[in-house]
């Protein structure tokens, strides 16, 4: 216990009530609590990363991309933004086991097997796989990113046509290629204008990290939950009873505070973007 | 052949979960729609005291996930069963999710709305407003007559999202409500049906494609009533649905 440590002079200040509450929410399975902020936090920066280069890549496909490629890019965009998030965070890893599954039983199934197993999934039993935790983690970052790189784009395919027209023709003026234009001038001035909408994404993306339980990891969430029910021990009686509703009180609070905090952090980037651009001729201070 | 009727089969199978989803977006929607105005209201107010409670109401709402304030609010309800409800003789009623989804969805879309208000009452043309006042208009009348329409102009393409959004935000409720019978919505329906084939492709893609539908259908709904607010205004319209917008040229 981390409170035996506190010197003796401090605990009778505090008094035994105090102490008793102070090891409760620092014993084992507490700190193993805390500590899960790690997979939560873990998702978010792989989904935002994720979501920031599909993003950028689907609005640059739709804008600037020969015909079948807008198809596509647009198709993505709208089909991901008319689905629940959910839905599909549930269904990309899914779908991905079951491909690999797939590609992995034409490997080791043999006719017999796969006639033993027809209508079932996997086709044969010796094609099951099985992911650990950290293997779900990473698709779970990456289902949201490809959820909200729709969103991301949607963002970033307008800011691309608010960038000033005079700078992209004088930078075909100077001899660049179409790519060149793009990738040198176009999408470097397009995060000014495309960073309020990126700071609204991300904000979504912050509170989908809640889902992260759903697929079976044991996150900030799940913790919480299996914390907060009724605690009934053979040694010690009940301990509790349900006690839900407290730590999902704290867990609303973490969120305010990462909100909160991503509010910050994006309003000084977005100064640092501005500096030296006359923002307010172009009415957008 | 197969193809199709197996997909056939599946939509049909899935038409009376879809009714559940619409049921609590629309369940939610009237009551969030009138509350968001007054929080928009109070979060413009100049009464410190209105002021302070309305932005926090908002910042808390808009700040923390649905599915973790479903947990909290459904674990809330639980935690006053025996003491509150059982008593008054409505704990049937409270701790049905008929009831307690649409309430906490309402919770939700009041303050996400009351945003979108805000954001359009600031922006309402202040000389409108100035010279509804030298008409000696009361503030009662002014709101009638001048905010309010101005508002809803302004705001319904976003509200439009925001419903939009909502809508599909109502796939998260049974994941932590209590499934009464076979009272199950799309998502719900779709994992129980996974579970038996594991065919995630079928049943994920079809509860996807009723979402896509419906979302599309409020969309189509929302841009008429836009287009009716707007009809007196000397520019086109510009919510309007078209294939050339979803499909390639990006809106200019």
């Amino acid at each position: 216990m981390l409170v035996d440590w506190l010197p003796q002079g401090l605990k009778d200040i505090l008094g035994p009530d105090v102490i008793f509450w102070l090891g409760y929410i620092t014993n084992g399975k507490h700190l193993n609590w805390y500590a899960s902020v790690q997979y939560t936090l873990a998702a978010m920066l792989l989904g935002g990363a994720v979501a920031l280069v599909v993003g950028v890549l689907a609005a640059a496909a739709r804008n600037n991309g020969p015909r079948p490629l807008r198809w596509l890019a647009a198709g993505y965009i709208n089909i991901v933004r008319g689905v629940p998030d959910v839905l599909f965070f549930l269904f990309f890893p899914l779908a991905f086991e079951q491909g690999l599954e797939w590609l992995y039983s034409l490997q080791v199934c043999t006719a017999d097997t796969l006639a033993l197993n027809v209508g079932k999934w996997p086709p044969c039993p010796a094609a099951n796989l099985s992911f650990n935790s950290v293997a779900y983690l990473v698709l779970a970052g990456v289902s949201l990113g490809i959820v909200y790189g729709a969103f991301i784009a949607s963002v970033v395919a307008g800011a691309l046509q608010s960038v000033p027209q005079g700078q992209l023709e004088a930078a075909r003026a100077y001899g660049m290629s179409r790519i060149e234009v793009l990738r040198r001038v176009h999408i470097r001035q397009m995060w000014v204008y495309a960073l309020p909408g990126i700071a609204n994404v991300w904000m979504s993306i912050v509170k989908a990290t809640a889902l992260l339980s759903l697929l079976q990891i044991f996150d900030f969430v799940a913790w919480a939950q299996r914390l907060g029910a009724s605690n009934f021990s053979k040694a010690a009686g009940l301990v509790h009873d349900d006690w839900r509703w407290r730590y999902y009180l704290v867990l609303l609070v973490f969120y305010v505070l990462v909100t909160f905090v991503s509010e910050k952090i994006f309003s000084a980037i977005g100064s640092r973007l501005r500096r030296g651009m006359p923002m307010a001729e172009q009415g957008l201070t | 052949m197969n193809l199709i009727e197996t997909l056939l089969a599946e939509i049909v199978r899935m038409a009376p979960a879809a009714l559940f989803n619409i049921y609590f977006a629309f369940a939610a929607i009237p009551v969030g729609f009138l509350l968001a105005i007054v929080f928009a209201l109070g979060k413009n107010a100049r009464n410190p005291l209105l002021n302070r409670l309305s932005r926090i109401y908002i910042y808390f709402f808009r700040g923390s996930p649905f599915f973790i304030q479903l947990f909290a609010f459904y674990s809330l309800a639980l935690a006053f069963n025996v003491s509150t409800w059982k008593p008054l003789g409505i704990d049937w009623l409270v701790l049905n999710p008929l009831f307690l989804g649409p309430a906490i969805l309402m919770l939700n879309t009041t303050a996400y709305t009351a945003e979108i208000f805000y954001g359009a009452l600031i922006t309402v043309p202040r000389g409108e407003v100035e010279a509804a006042r030298a008409y000696g208009m009361t503030r009662g009348q002014r709101f009638r007559s001048v905010t309010w329409p101005n508002l809803i102009r302004l705001a319904w393409p976003a509200y439009t999202n925001e419903v939009v959004f909502l809508f599909q935000t109502t796939a998260l409720v049974y994941f932590t409500l209590p499934v009464i019978g076979d009272q199950r919505d799309l998502m719900n329906t779709a994992e129980v049906l996974f579970q038996k084939d594991y065919n995630v492709f079928l049943h994920f893609g079809v509860a996807a494609g009723y979402f896509l539908a419906i979302s599309l259908a409020i969309f189509f709904l929302f841009g008429l009533i836009y287009r009716r607010l707007m009809r007196h205004m000397p520019q086109q319209a510009t919510m309007r649905f078209s294939w050339q917008r979803l499909f390639g040229q990006a809106p200019q």
